[in-house]
């Protein structure tokens, strides 16, 4: 016959204190302590922050990613296939990453960055960085919160993600990589994580975008406010919530939340979250393409489906903030209708147009055009903006 | 640095699984108790028998994708991961990990040999995630096989569970003397033997009694004796319960006992493997 277990909680404890008195006093601070301290910590065990503001992959990578789709690793195979079929189309392949960085001997390398693609310049950025980590080591921790959950090991990135995707890059696409797979972090403690803390490692950063700032106004905002920051991707709908609302009923983090932006004033943060008003597709060409600030205001004033194009334009023409205003805010006033007989002056004036085009010549009207705008970028941005018109209309005739 | 303890012997039934495995759960406890910030501990369970798997998480099904014979399969670069995925938290307490044992590891040796770095197939991966632990006790197979010296080699320190009896105190100078050849042949210099725990210890039987004080008055064996579990039938109560002794019985002379040797472990953990 079995016996009897002899299950009792308080025995148990008994037993456990007849032996700790002697341990307590013995305990090191490191032991015990709930500090912050530096720690090697597997590639595989660190994740990046889903809802960081500052994006280092390309939206859609980034999305996948951060939904289990695909490892790092094919997130940054994905992404130098991107950058390799962007290179060969601007005649410069390349077969190793290695060839990305500067060669003293190639008068290839001389070439303006500003003619690079977006996810070009951040590879070769990756790319040196990892050389870098290569050659001298990881010198600089990143900063992680540890969000293990039972077996699950787990510590998301706080700052450092760059460092991260180096240090993949470094171990699976870069030959003679001799490390052991090991990261070194400064380890957080989950109830010290601080979204005010990231947002400041942020701002105190240069090459913010201004997209990017507005996630981080948006994020700074939900938390005040008491929203749950989720741990998976979110779309622009999450940041846009932010949209409705402001900092009057939180005085008392006002001043965190302005000095975590920077120490901007109320007004630019108002300016600044309106930018999430943008549509899906604008606001991540602007986010890759580091629109600033003072051009994408007057987007946003203008209707969501403009909004794509505007950027496109802004991109192409490389339009400067008074260009984009005129463009802009021009475009308003030719919208607006006349109700009495429910059409706008400024349509009657085009429709006369029309009935003038036999008698003028292209380059009677490119001259003219650029004599009217005095800029070729604004008149080419005007031809778009007409081309635009002209096919809608057609369309619209043909459902009539 | 995390000390990774493995319990060795090529004798079968001195009691390894029953001593990791409490010992492991006593470590986790006293640690918590001592409000350390990480009191998690992980049991490697190497023995194909899968007895500790069995006692700690209540399953031994462990197969391909599950369990220590996944990571040794493994392409060495994802091997990690492996491991990550592979560990399982124990019934008896949630800072209490497992990499559970497979009866495929049977086969694994087989496979393995003639590979190129075969033995270092464990301790690879695991110092990978050590950091991760407060401690480390690796079980071992009664046998000197490739799966034991992958466990000696992923150990900084050997503990031998030994019965007190006359051939068992024979052999056990062999264990010691086989330990020092893998630290020597290895080249892994800080694998120390640190331990020795005498099991089923009957203090009625005078053969008992007669070879514990030769144990005792051994210039070496005298020193590293960590204690003396006596024979207790709340021992094997446990085990068909899948309990840990302190839980079926902490009142038990082997769980106050036991209690004593996982003390010694936890200081000599806190003095840094001092």
């Amino acid at each position: 016959m079995m016996a009897r277990p002899n299950h009792d909680t308080q025995r148990m404890d008994d037993l456990l204190a007849s032996v700790t008195s002697d341990l307590l006093g013995e305990l090191p601070q490191n032991l015990n302590g709930n500090a912050i301290h530096v720690e090697r910590i597997l590639l595989e065990m660190v994740r990046p922050d889903p809802v960081q503001p500052r994006r280092v992959l390309p939206e859609s990578i980034h999305l996948r990613f951060h939904q289990n789709q695909i490892t790092p690793t094919q997130a940054l195979r994905e992404l130098v296939q991107i950058v390799q079929i962007a290179a060969r189309h601007r005649g410069r392949p390349f077969n190793n990453l290695l060839e990305l960085l500067p060669n003293a001997d190639d008068e290839r390398d001389d070439e303006p960055v500003a003619t690079l693609t977006p996810e070009e310049v951040f590879l070769r950025d990756l790319v040196n960085l990892a050389t870098t980590i290569r050659d001298d080591g990881q010198v600089n921790p990143l900063t992680v919160v540890d969000v293990s959950q039972g077996v699950t090991r787990l510590f998301r990135i706080e700052t450092g993600e760059r460092r991260y995707w180096a240090t993949w890059l470094l171990r699976d696409f870069i030959p003679n990589y001799t490390g052991d797979g090991m990261i070194p972090c400064i380890v957080i403690p989950a109830n010290h994580s601080s979204v005010f803390r990231q947002a400041k490692e942020n701002t105190a950063r240069s090459g913010l975008t201004a997209v990017a700032l507005a996630r981080q106004a948006a994020l700074l905002l939900l938390t005040v406010h008491g929203y749950e920051i989720p741990t998976y991707a979110v779309e622009n709908d999450f940041y846009r919530q932010a949209l409705e609302l402001d900092l009057r009923g939180k005085r008392e983090y006002t001043d965190a939340v302005l000095s975590a932006m920077g120490g901007i004033k109320r007004s630019q943060f108002s300016i600044v979250k309106s930018l999430l008003r943008l549509s899906d597709e604008a606001l991540e060409m602007a986010d890759r393409h580091s629109i600033e600030e003072g051009k994408l205001r007057y987007v946003v004033g203008v209707p969501a489906e403009y909004h794509a194009e505007l950027v496109r334009q802004i991109i192409d023409f490389n339009l400067s903030v008074k260009q984009v205003k005129e463009l802009c805010e021009g475009d308003g006033s030719e919208q607006q209708v006349n109700d009495e007989d429910d059409v706008s002056p400024s349509a009657v004036k085009m429709a006369k147009v029309t009935q003038a085009i036999q008698s003028t010549t292209p380059q009677e009207f490119a001259r003219a055009l650029v004599r009217q705008e005095g800029d070729t970028s604004i008149a080419r941005a005007r031809l778009q903006a007409m081309k635009k018109l002209i096919s809608e209309t057609e369309r619209y005739l043909g459902e009539d | 640095m995390t000390r990774s303890f493995v319990f060795t012997n090529h004798k079968g039934g001195v009691g390894k699984s029953t001593s990791a495995t409490n010992i492991a759960l006593g470590m986790v406890q006293l640690l918590r108790r001592a409000n350390a910030t990480n009191p998690r501990v992980l049991i490697i369970d190497t023995d194909s028998q899968g007895h500790a798997s069995l006692i700690t998480t209540g399953r031994k099904n462990y197969g391909a994708d599950d369990s220590l014979y996944t990571v040794l399969m493994a392409d060495r670069t994802n091997a990690p991961q492996t491991l990550l995925n592979c560990i399982t938290q124990s019934q008896w307490d949630p800072d209490l990990h497992i990499l559970p044992a497979s009866p495929m590891l049977e086969g694994a040796e087989r496979e393995l040999t003639g590979v190129a770095g075969a033995p270092y197939r464990l301790v690879d991966p695991v110092s990978k995630i050590a950091n991760q632990y407060a401690a480390i006790i690796i079980d071992t197979r009664p046998s000197f096989s490739l799966l034991t010296e992958m466990g000696l080699l992923a150990a900084t320190d050997a503990i031998v569970p030994v019965e007190p009896r006359y051939l068992e105190t024979v052999g056990l100078t062999s264990v010691i003397e086989k330990i020092n050849d893998i630290r020597e042949g290895w080249r892994h210099p800080t694998l120390r033997v640190s331990g020795l725990i005498v099991t089923k210890m009957d203090s009625r039987i005078r053969g008992h009694n007669h070879l514990l004080a030769e144990v005792k008055a051994h210039p070496v064996l005298g020193k590293l004796l960590l204690g003396v579990i006596p024979a207790n039938e709340a021992v094997s109560y446990a085990h068909s319960n899948h309990q840990s002794l302190f839980t079926y019985n902490p009142t038990a002379s082997a769980s106050k006992a036991y209690m004593q040797v996982v003390a010694s472990l936890v200081r000599y953990l806190l003095k840094g493997g001092e």
